[in-house]
């Protein structure tokens, strides 16, 4: 009886430790195949299978079809490879990436933020990009491109998408306020801001002249930068471990924000998604908003003027903000050379003359502009006045410092922003509290 | 007189727990509860461990677990004395918890006496009460926003028919808190409504008979029989509410970020919320030390508090 119990058990042991072992995987056999060459019999090896999993943010259908399309091609060309594209929200892209690296269920091919470089470099999770890639990069890129995906002094993938921001306006409301060209300078801005600014019997502003993107971090922080850095301001030092937005330029900047709300030339209640009902007439947005101004102006999108960011007081010259996007692979990917392929395949030109597979997405899918610059040549024919407004703008546009922290420091001065916009904090106050956090934070991550 | 007899009296119930442990049927029991246990340890218990631990180091989420550098109690000494967002969060997740809670309890109880009462239509108005509890509350916060919206919402639209001037609600400071709340008693309201009302229909009728034969009014019959004999109730929805008040999230988030790509807790910070800000700090500002030690704090808060509620409500029942 005892011996039986025991076996029973043993049995029961021996299944359950065979149940939540790993998957019997079958051994890779090296398959050849015979070819027949002029009455020769040559054998020619087969590739293994690889499977690479490809993480991007470009869900939509309207992108989602088009580098599937790409990805196809890629499996045509090269049998053994399967692809398998997942797409999430941006607002679940990082969570994600590095969840899946928690777990251990990394993709092998990421396409991620460039202020995520730091940690992701810290954390050990990207692969450094092999002699070829990077000759690659230093070769067809432009510097501000190469700087954007560049971290302590190493390449850590192939530049995707640029964005730049720049005056994004409404020409028939400014006309029909007797404006026929868009405001150049801060003082101009505001004139016609609060011109074509619409405000009901109670009070309530019902048409913003200039939107304000309140609760978004980037929607905040990024035209603020571009209405600082056009007024001779800096975010943070060059080490990039001060910050320098509390400076007389920042209050100047943020006093054009409150000189707006004062006066009731801009509503935060009023969203910037209202600019295509014309309840707004100015905002200060990026290139990848094109696509949904096409879509919700229609008719209407020959309306939409595109304008380099006005000249604040203390500024000499426009300039804007760029961020960037890059494809990376993850150091623990299985298939990392083929993981490199893919990425250099994407974003190489079959052709001289020719778009990149991904310059040609990017542009006909995204709506976005593309890194390469023989993607931006051999695509120009198919910007239009709008695309090609901010495709000039590169020429004004700084990147976006890539330091640790720099997610927590744009959070932290878009709230203390938002303080000063909503009556919390004095202008001052806000820019002081911010930039103490921010030389905490830097500190804190250097 | 033999060897057994010398065994002294009080080991042996040791020894014959010892054997029963030892028995097959014993044996077979434990095998049969051990994948039970064994979830438990792994899901529940080593969680819990793991977030103390974590807590104590500064951890990325990205670096590999063994080289996490340790810490001590910094994490929990800078939210503390430091995190002026975090402390932020402390109080609006108390706020919301108060009046959340209180408006759950009283409205749900009035909500339950009028559904006891021979209303018409008695079930279409219950499952209307509880419908909004079996919606997604993304969907909810999301509904809510653009009911709300200052120039296109529907409230905003009515109260303009009755002469008020547009408000701004999500988009206020003084008032997004405020609606939050209301957007999260609509949503649980009913589901305590349902509580109630099998506490209240436990209740024998021969109390009531009762206290009408000894001249008791309804107010009376109310403050003297129903309110006693729903205090087990109460005792539930004041504890369950109280802890889920405090670990809320899923609301805030779905009525302040819209599902884009933003922090939440806004405008100005003035909806964040512990559990919120414990989200942004690891999945945004890669700081999962930082945002166990916050969730420890959190646990440590409703402890106490859940200790306090039931001693004090446990002693009137």
């Amino acid at each position: 009886m005892r011996k039986q119990t025991l076996f029973v058990l043993l049995v029961l042991v021996a299944m359950l430790l065979a149940a939540c072992g790993p998957a019997a995987t079958p051994e890779v056999v090296e398959v050849t195949k015979i070819v027949e060459k002029e009455k020769e019999v040559v054998v020619t090896p087969t590739p293994a299978p690889v499977k690479l999993v490809v993480l991007t943010h470009w869900g939509e259908e309207s992108v989602l079809n088009p580098m599937q399309a790409r990805f196809d091609e890629y499996m045509k060309l090269h049998p053994n490879v399967t692809i398998e594209y997942q797409t999430v929200t941006f607002d679940q892209l990082l969570a994600k990436i590095i969840t899946g690296r928690a777990a251990g269920i990394s993709p092998d091919v990421y396409h991620f933020y460039n202020l995520w470089m730091p940690e992701f470099v810290k954390g050990g999770m990207l692969a450094v990009p092999p002699e070829e890639v990077i000759a690659d990069i230093r070769a067809n890129y432009g510097a501000g491109s190469i700087q954007a995906v560049t971290y302590s002094g190493q390449i850590w993938g192939y530049p995707t998408e640029v964005n730049t921001y720049q005056l994004i306006y409404n020409k028939k409301i400014l006309e029909e306020a007797g404006y026929y060209n868009p405001p150049e300078t801060w003082d101009e801005l505001k004139e016609m801001a609060c011109e074509i600014s619409e405000v009901d019997a109670s009070g309530t502003v019902t048409r913003a002249g200039f939107l304000v993107i309140p609760g978004w971090d980037s929607g905040v922080v990024h035209p603020f930068l571009s209405l600082l850095w056009s007024n001779g301001g800096e975010y943070l030092d060059a080490e990039g471990t001060k910050a320098l937005f509390d400076g007389p330029e920042g209050l100047e900047t943020l006093q054009l924000y409150m000189d707006m709300l004062e006066n009731k030339c801009t509503d935060p209640a009023i969203s910037w998604g209202d600019f295509p009902n014309s309840k707004g007439g100015m905002v200060i947005m990026a290139n990848w908003w094109r696509a949904t101004l096409k879509d919700t102006f229609q008719d209407g999108y020959e309306n939409v003027g595109v304008a380099p960011i006005p000249v604040g007081p203390s500024g000499k010259s426009t300039a804007t903000l760029q961020y960037n996007w890059l494809f990376g692979v993850d150091n623990g990917s299985k298939y990392r050379d083929e993981a490199w392929k893919l990425v250099e395949w994407l974003n190489t030109p079959a052709k001289a003359g020719e778009a990149s597979p991904i310059g040609d997405f990017l542009t006909s899918a995204l709506g976005a502009i593309p890194s390469r610059l023989s993607d931006q040549k051999a695509l120009a024919d198919r910007y239009d006045a709008f695309m090609q407004a901010f495709v000039d703008s590169a020429a004004v546009a700084r990147p976006e410092p890539v330091v640790p922290g720099g997610q927590e420091v744009k959070t932290t001065l878009q709230t203390e922003i938002e303080s000063a916009w909503y009556g919390q904090k004095s202008p001052e106050q806000a820019l002081a509290d911010a930039a103490e956090e921010a030389n905490r934070i830097l500190e804190e991550r250097r | 007189m033999s060897d057994k007899l010398t065994v002294p009296e009080w080991t042996l119930p040791s020894v014959r727990s010892r054997r029963r442990l030892l028995h097959p049927r014993t044996l077979w029991a434990y095998l049969f509860a051990s994948p039970a246990i064994l979830a438990l340890l792994l899901f529940t218990v080593g969680p819990i461990l793991f977030t103390f631990w974590v807590s104590v180091h500064n951890w990325n989420l990205i670096q590999p677990i063994p080289e996490m550098p340790f810490v001590g109690l910094e994490n929990y000494r800078y939210l503390l004395t430091k995190d002026a967002v975090f402390q932020r969060a402390l109080r609006n997740t108390f706020v919301f918890a108060v009046c959340g809670v209180g408006a759950n309890t009283v409205l749900g109880l009035l909500g339950t006496l009028l559904l006891n009462t021979r209303l018409r239509a008695r079930v279409f108005w219950r499952t209307l009460f509880f419908l909004p509890i079996v919606t997604a509350p993304l969907a909810l916060g999301m509904m809510w926003t653009s009911l709300l919206s200052k120039n296109y919402g529907l409230v905003n639209t009515l109260l303009g028919l009755v002469g008020v001037a547009r408000q701004p609600f999500l988009s206020s400071p003084k008032q997004a808190l405020a609606c939050i709340i209301g957007i999260a008693v609509y949503q649980y309201v009913g589901y305590y409504v349902i509580i109630y009302l099998a506490g209240l229909q436990g209740i024998p009728q021969e109390y009531y008979d009762a206290a009408a034969v000894d001249g008791a009014s309804s107010w009376q019959s109310f403050r003297h029989v129903t309110l006693p004999l729903l205090r087990p109730v109460l005792l539930f929805i004041v504890v369950t509410n109280t802890i889920g008040a405090l670990q809320v999230f899923d609301i805030v988030y779905a009525a302040t970020t819209g599902g884009a790509d933003t922090s939440g807790g806004g405008p100005a910070g003035s909806t964040m919320v512990v559990v919120l800000h414990m989200y942004n700090t690891a999945f945004k500002f890669f700081r999962m030390g930082r945002a166990t030690a916050m969730s420890v704090i959190l646990f440590a808060i409703i402890f106490v508090i859940t200790i306090i509620q039931l001693r004090l409500l446990r002693e009137r029942t």
